[in-house]
């Protein structure tokens, strides 16, 4: 989910070798294909062709054992009346959105809370940690701790609460499971936006404090302007990583032998079931679902990056 | 039609990070650390009850693995009489995370090796070359990152399980093919990485080695790469993070206990439990040596993983 920021190829670039380049260049260039092309072609292999085969294979239907069989966009048309995969389409938006939202302004607000405390990097730390820990840890975790005679439901009969909601039911599963989303990611988007809003001169804030501004026209009027790209990216990796939201999902309640209830898939635990989730293998129709989270992800990239830009404010 | 594509998706945050003076990172001076307001003493008490319960987490996770399984079950929160090592001795020995342990650092550390070795020097001429043909390739390497696992997966699989026809290596349910399968996926996000480390290289040094007449291959393996060094580091560290915790691929692909990586191991665990009554005991040992390779980790090289996941971003 990580993702560092690349710039454009430098300088004048004309494509062609020139007379008098220089001999750096010269060896450069002889050593430009030898050095690219494994990579090159990992990606060509794990990219490329995959995708254009998921293209390819969702227009047909196969279990992966007899004759491929030709249906068009049959697929699709069966996804579209599916009222599990759109289920599984409203939940990845919900985890982008929902979670995305309330996983920033926590960010945000434990920005601005750890900016000046003392033991911050302690503190950031500690917050950031979950992210590097496979998420069917804190599936397995909130089936133990909020099962009906869990510490939670103790603890709070132990204030007083005789009767706690039912956690693991239906109805909250997906609600818990965004919870513990925005609890696991909140301390990665903190991490990063610390970073920018880090790099923010103090003086801007002094500036601002001599005008009369409070912690509120502060944030809103220097911290949020300035930090604006780094927020849009942050919001381009929430939406790629929304997307790809699996362990969590396949997991939680802690002990499901089968598959979760179908109330709480994302896209990418349908491509997982209708593909090898027991039962028939439907190949074809997993490649017409992961062919729409793919078109989901880029519309959605696009989409908030269009809404999110802004002239690049200089500092 | 090449120009159009050199704008990566995310340009506009580099052009700012261009265009910005070098900042010193400079923090409030103690003068207005003071009188922190009611609000932030909440926030503060928040953020403080917040990392206490992530501290807490690690800490009942592993005081649970030491307990007795009907321990855990009449109080989830206590802590162990005497430890039961026992446990672990289960979990390693019955419990299949034994085996399921020497196939996670097996494929982990080969995988990562592997990703580095053939991402470095494609990083490396990406990041130096003024071709135009470089960029787009540099944007294919970026928009690979944005590709949900989920998609190439059936792909993936079958076109494993051809190649295990044809060649009659072993892909499917066995470790070498994960391996094969983790260092094609990691190749965009490592590729991504070290060219943003690469690029922050000084040229300066290059030219000097090819004017003392080292050549272009040695002036990568010689100069270059001892430079690079903190950064091929991060990049094997983050290839080990997210090969460890790999599940989509895995889940899928290792069917046999021998076979299985360790969160799939705890995955059949779960299982297993559904038909002989949860061993929370094994199952919390099975946890503890799921996170604590990464908590280890994370405790060492901690800075350098956070850098390397938000390097860029901020800058």
């Amino acid at each position: 989910m990580a993702t560092p920021v690349i710039s454009p190829a430098r300088g004048r670039s004309t494509g062609r070798p020139r007379a008098g380049m220089s001999a750096i260049e010269r060896s450069r260039r002889r050593l430009y294909w030898p050095m690219l092309l494994p990579a090159l072609l990992l990606m060509v292999l794990f990219y490329i062709v995959p995708i254009l085969y998921a293209g390819w294979l969702s227009l047909h239907t196969w279990d992966g054992i007899n004759e491929l069989k030709w249906r068009g966009a049959d697929n699709y048309i069966q996804l579209a009346k599916d009222p599990i995969f759109i289920g599984s389409i409203v939940n990845t938006l919900k985890i982008l959105f929902v979670v995305g939202i309330v996983t920033f302004v926590f960010a945000f607000a434990l920005t601005m809370i750890l900016r000046d405390m003392m033991g911050r990097k302690f503190v950031r730390s500690v917050l950031f940690f979950p992210t590097l820990i496979n998420a069917m840890v804190f599936g397995i975790f909130a089936g133990f701790l909020f099962s009906p005679a869990g510490p939670i439901n103790k603890l709070l009969a132990f204030v007083g609460v005789q009767d706690p909601p039912k956690w693991l039911a239906q109805d909250n599963l997906f609600n818990l499971i965004m919870i513990v989303m925005i609890w696991s990611a909140t301390g990665y988007f903190t991490t990063i936006i610390m970073s920018a809003v880090d790099q923010i001169p103090a003086y801007y804030y002094e500036a601002a404090g001599l005008d009369g501004a409070g912690p509120w026209a502060k944030f809103r009027h220097v911290t949020l302007p300035l930090a604006w790209d780094v927020i849009s990216v942050c919001a381009v990796l929430w939406t790629m990583s929304s997307v790809k939201v699996f362990e969590l999902i396949l997991v939680f309640g802690g002990s499901t032998a089968q598959a979760p209830p179908a109330s709480t898939w994302s896209t990418a635990l349908y491509v997982y079931q209708a593909a090898f989730g027991g039962g028939s293998r439907e190949f074809g129709v997993s490649a017409a679902a992961a062919i729409v989270s793919l078109a989901l992800v880029t519309v959605l990239t696009i989409g908030l990056r269009r809404m999110l830009r802004r002239e690049a404010i200089e500092i | 039609m090449n120009h159009v594509l050199t704008q990566s998706p995310t340009a506009p945050v580099v052009e700012s990070a261009v265009s910005l003076p070098p900042l010193k990172v400079r923090r409030r001076k103690s003068s207005m650390k003071s009188r922190p307001t009611i609000g932030g003493m909440i926030g503060r008490v928040i953020v403080w009850l917040l990392v206490a319960f992530n501290l807490f987490l690690v800490v009942w996770m592993v005081m649970t693995s030491l307990r007795d399984t009907r321990d855990i079950a009449r109080d989830p929160l206590g802590l162990p009489t005497q430890p039961h090592w026992e446990n672990f001795a289960t979990a390693w020995n019955t419990g299949g995370f034994g085996i399921a342990a020497i196939n996670s650092v097996v494929a982990t550390v080969v995988s990562s090796l592997l990703v580095v070795a053939i991402a470095a020097p494609a990083a490396y001429v990406l990041a130096k070359s003024t071709r135009r043909l470089s960029s787009t390739f540099t944007l294919m390497f970026v928009l690979g990152l944005g590709v949900p696992g989920q998609v190439l997966l059936v792909p993936i699989y079958v076109m494993l399980a051809k190649f295990q026809d044809i060649s009659h290596l072993k892909m499917i349910n066995s470790v070498q093919g994960l391996i094969v399968v983790m260092v094609g996926l990691g190749i965009p996000f490592t590729v991504f990485l070290l060219a943003g480390f690469f690029r922050s290289l000084p040229v300066e040094i290059e030219e000097a080695a090819a004017i003392d007449g080292s050549s272009g291959i040695r002036t990568f393996i010689q100069i270059v790469l001892p430079l690079a060094r903190s950064g091929l580091v991060t990049a094997f560290m983050l290839a080990v993070i997210s090969g460890w915790n790999e599940t989509l691929f895995s889940l899928v692909m290792l069917t046999t206990a021998e076979n299985r990586t360790l969160p799939i191991a705890l995955l059949a665990f779960l299982d297993q439990s559904q038909f002989n009554g949860a061993d929370w005991g094994g199952l919390f040992a099975g946890i503890v040596l799921v996170v604590t390779p990464v908590l280890a980790l994370f405790i060492w090289l901690g800075r350098r993983i956070v850098e390397g996941m938000t390097v860029g971003i901020s800058k």
